[in-house]
């Protein structure tokens, strides 16, 4: 380049003194902004970076608190239902008790009727017998097959009422089936008492002629006619139930009225007494 | 509802009227009564029976002659039969179930006990 063209650049394109200081200024101060701009961008970033960390940590609180809130509604909920449970508990245990409680009544129902059912038959056999040898047959069939007795004899009082004499027997050999005086044996105090003779506590199957299981008077108008003494019961009967002593009741207030009012049938030749025997009667 | 029959046989009218008295009290229970064996026999020829109760001493004919008749018989061979009987020793229960019985009683009966037999043999609830 020659000197003449340099002085040209010098005049036309070389930028004045002030104008290249204020470019220079401009140019520091566009610097200044955009290391500020940069700094901002920077700060923004990390104030955004912030944020999301403190919401996701704001998530994570609120999931806890919620959490905390199923929690507690779960274990309310589970005090509900474990108060429901107890009620329903309870509930059920009064229901199995009444439950066990009507069973247990239906039993004794049943039993008791049974019972009367053992009772209304040993009646309707005894009193619609009528000849002594069925009404014998009757009672005998009763200490049989409904006390189960094994061994057992039925004595009458003789006239005089010193003797006991055996009408009917069952399993007891016939040597020892002889008068028995009335003082001073077991048969005669329960004839001379009028009380039953019955050990409860012992096992009647093993009675014996010298110890019976049990010995029942017959009464007749509230005397004593004679008794009926078990010795010995069968084997599987090994104690007398309340139905037997019902039993024993029945033979002792009926046997013997059975038996008399049979005999006087027979006597009669099996003929029904007039109705002039009824008209006279003033009840 | 299912309907049953039941049939007696026993000699003892008192023991009839007992086993009566206390099968009336298992519901939809028909009960026939028979005198004996025979007398069973004749009317297990004549009808069909859902379960027979007989005891075993009878006259004519006992109870487990009859147990080995009705075992015979194509009718009632699958029959339910209770045993009932004044014999209680363990060789007795075991002729009569060998024989063909589904259960054994020994006298005295008891009632609810006849009744509970019955129910379980019939399969009654």
């Amino acid at each position: 380049m020659s000197s003449d063209q340099r002085n040209r650049l010098d005049t036309s394109e070389d930028p004045g003194r002030d104008l290249k200081t204020e470019r220079d200024e401009f140019l520091q101060k566009f610097g200044r902004g955009a290391s500020l701009a940069r700094q901002f961008l920077h700060d923004y970033e990390a104030l955004e970076q912030r944020l999301r960390t403190l919401e996701a940590e704001n998530a994570a609180l609120r999931a806890k608190v919620e959490a905390d809130h199923a929690v507690r509604d779960l274990l309310r909920k589970i005090e509900t239902l474990e108060a429901e449970k107890a009620e329903l508990l309870s509930r059920f245990n009064r229901a199995e008790e009444i439950r066990s409680n009507v069973v247990a009544r239906m039993e004794d129902v049943e039993l008791e009727f049974a019972n009367l059912a053992n009772l209304f038959v040993a009646s309707t056999q005894l009193n619609s017998s009528l000849s002594p040898r069925a009404v014998t047959r009757r009672i005998k069939e009763i200490l049989a097959q409904l006390v189960g007795a094994e061994r057992y004899a039925m004595y009458l009082s003789n006239p005089e009422g010193t003797e006991l004499v055996p009408i009917a027997s069952e399993g007891v050999p016939g040597a020892q089936l002889v008068p028995v005086r009335v003082q001073g044996t077991r048969l005669g105090a329960v004839v001379e008492s009028g009380a039953a003779a019955i050990d409860e506590e012992a096992d009647p199957s093993q009675g014996t002629f010298e110890q019976p299981a049990a010995i029942i008077p017959l009464m007749l108008d509230e005397r004593t006619v004679g008794v009926i003494a078990i010795f010995a019961t069968l084997a599987q009967k090994n104690r007398f139930h309340t139905v037997d002593f019902e039993l024993f009741r029945l033979l002792g207030r009926h046997a013997a009225a059975a038996l008399v009012g049979a005999s006087l049938f027979a006597q009669a030749e099996h003929k029904l007494p007039g109705l002039e025997a009824f008209l006279d009667l003033s009840v | 509802m299912a309907e049953y029959s039941c049939l007696i046989v026993e000699d003892s009218p008192m023991m009839r009227q007992l086993l009566v008295f206390a099968l009336a009290r298992v519901k939809n229970l028909r009960v026939t009564e028979a005198d004996d064996g025979v007398d069973g026999l004749r009317k297990l020829a004549s009808a069909r029976y859902d379960i027979i109760v007989t005891d075993i001493n009878m006259p004519i004919m006992d109870g487990l002659k009859l147990v080995k008749r009705v075992r015979s018989d194509p009718v009632h061979k699958d029959t339910p039969i209770v045993i009932i009987t004044t014999e209680g020793s363990q060789e007795d229960r075991q002729r009569a179930l060998q024989l063909g019985a589904n259960a054994y009683i020994t006298k005295p009966i008891q009632a609810p006990q006849v009744i509970a037999t019955v129910k379980e043999l019939l399969k009654i609830e």
